[in-house]
C-alpha cells in the first residue's frame, strides 16, 4: 500500500520534493566548458606532439578526465544512490578485468613462441 | 525508501516515487555497464592491434578528417550541457524549456550524423575504404614508408566499425530525444516524471563519453605525422 505522506524535500510549489537536487546552470556551464577545453587541449597537444609512444597515454588520461567530468556532473553520479555508483563502478572493474585477461595472452605470445 | 505523495505518473508496483525513480536510474545504469562492455571489447580488439601495429595506425589515421571530428566533438559535448539542461526543465516543470532543449539536443545529434554522412562521402571518394576499393595511392605510399597496407585497411576497418556502431547509437538517441519531445508536447512529463527525461539522458551521456574515446583513438592517433615523419 503507497503511503501518501509528503516526500522529503517536499514543500508546496514541489509536492514531490524531485527539486531538491536541481543543476545549477552556472556549474553545467563551468563542466560544459572545462569538457571543451579539455578536448581542444587534446586535438592540438596531439597535434603539436606528434605519434610518441607517451601521446595515448596522454590522450587517453584527458579522454578520462573528460568521461569522468560527464558522469560526475552531467550523468549525476554526484548524487547517486551507493548501488548506481556501485555498478557504474563495477563495469568498469569487468572492462579490466576483460582488457588484463586477453592482453596477457596478446601481450605474450611473443615471449612463448620466440 | 522515502514517501511522497500520490502522483498518477507512479506505477502501481512501486511504493512512492522515490523507491520508481530509483528504479529506473538503476535499470538505465545495468543496461549502460552492458553497453560498456560491448564497447570495451571493440576497444581492446583496437587496443591489441595497436601495440602490434602503431605505425600503420599512425599513418592511417592521418588520413581521417580531423576537422570533421573536431566539429562532431563541439556538437556531442553542447548535446550533453543541453540534455542535462532538459532535465533541469522537467523538473521545474517549464514545458517550453524542456521542448526547447530536448530539440536542439535533437538538433546537434542530427548535425553530428550530417557531418559524418560528408566525411564518410570525402573518405569514399578517396577511397579511403578497406578491401578491393582501397586508394593505389595511399598504398604505395605507405608500402614507400616501409609500412603494410594491408595493415593501413585493417584501421580503416576498425575506423568504420567504430564510428558506424558509435552512429547508430546516435540515431537511436534521436529516435528516443523526438520521443521525450512528443511526451513533453502532450503533457505527459510533469516534473515528477522528470526521471523520464533522465534515464534517456544517461544513454545520451554514454554515447558522449564513448566519442571523447573514439576521437583519440581514432582521429588523433596520426596527429602531427606528416611534421614528425
Amino acid at each position: 500500500m503507497a503511503d501518501h505522506s509528503p516526500a522529503p524535500g517536499a514543500t508546496t510549489d514541489d509536492p514531490h520534493g524531485v527539486r531538491k537536487e536541481l543543476d545549477s546552470p552556472g556549474q553545467l556551464l563551468v563542466v560544459f566548458a572545462a569538457v571543451i577545453g579539455l578536448a581542444l587541449v587534446n586535438i592540438f597537444g596531439s597535434g603539436a606532439i606528434g605519434p610518441t609512444k607517451f601521446t595515448l597515454v596522454f590522450q587517453l588520461a584527458i579522454g578520462s578526465v573528460q568521461a569522468w567530468l560527464v558522469a560526475y556532473y552531467f550523468m549525476h553520479l554526484k548524487q547517486a544512490d551507493k548501488v548506481v555508483t556501485l555498478t557504474a563502478l563495477s563495469s568498469l572493474f569487468w572492462m579490466g578485468i576483460l582488457f588484463v585477461l586477453f592482453l596477457s595472452d596478446y601481450m605474450t605470445r611473443h615471449l612463448l613462441i620466440g | 525508501m522515502s514517501a511522497s505523495t500520490h502522483s498518477p505518473v507512479l506505477k502501481h508496483h512501486f511504493e512512492d516515487l522515490g523507491q520508481q525513480h530509483a528504479c529506473e536510474r538503476l535499470g538505465m545504469w545495468m543496461f549502460l555497464a552492458t553497453e560498456i562492455l560491448f564497447f570495451g571489447g571493440l576497444f581492446g580488439a583496437y587496443t591489441v592491434y595497436r601495440l602490434w601495429y602503431p605505425h600503420e595506425f599512425e599513418f592511417a589515421s592521418s588520413h581521417l578528417n580531423r576537422v570533421f571530428a573536431t566539429v562532431n566533438t563541439m556538437f556531442l559535448i553542447t548535446s550533453s550541457l543541453t540534455m542535462t539542461l532538459a532535465i533541469r526543465s522537467a523538473k521545474l516543470g517549464d514545458k517550453g524549456a524542456l521542448v526547447r532543449n530536448l530539440l536542439i539536443t535533437a538538433a546537434l545529434a542530427t548535425a553530428f550524423m550530417v557531418v559524418k554522412g560528408f566525411e564518410y562521402a570525402e573518405d569514399f571518394h578517396e577511397h579511403l575504404v578497406p578491401g578491393p576499393g582501397f586508394s593505389a595511392d595511399i598504398g604505395k605510399e605507405a608500402s614507400d614508408k616501409g609500412l603494410d597496407p594491408g595493415k593501413v585497411q585493417l584501421f580503416l576497418c576498425f575506423y568504420y566499425v567504430m564510428t558506424g556502431i558509435h552512429g547508430i547509437h546516435i540515431i537511436i538517441g534521436i529516435g528516443c530525444i523526438l520521443w521525450l519531445v512528443w511526451e513533453a508536447w502532450r503533457g505527459a512529463i510533469p516534473p515528477e516524471n522528470y526521471s523520464t527525461v533522465e534515464v534517456v539522458s544517461l544513454y545520451w551521456h554514454l554515447v558522449d563519453a564513448i566519442w571523447l574515446f573514439l576521437m583519440p583513438l581514432l582521429y588523433l592517433a596520426g596527429a602531427g605525422y606528416g611534421a614528425h615523419h
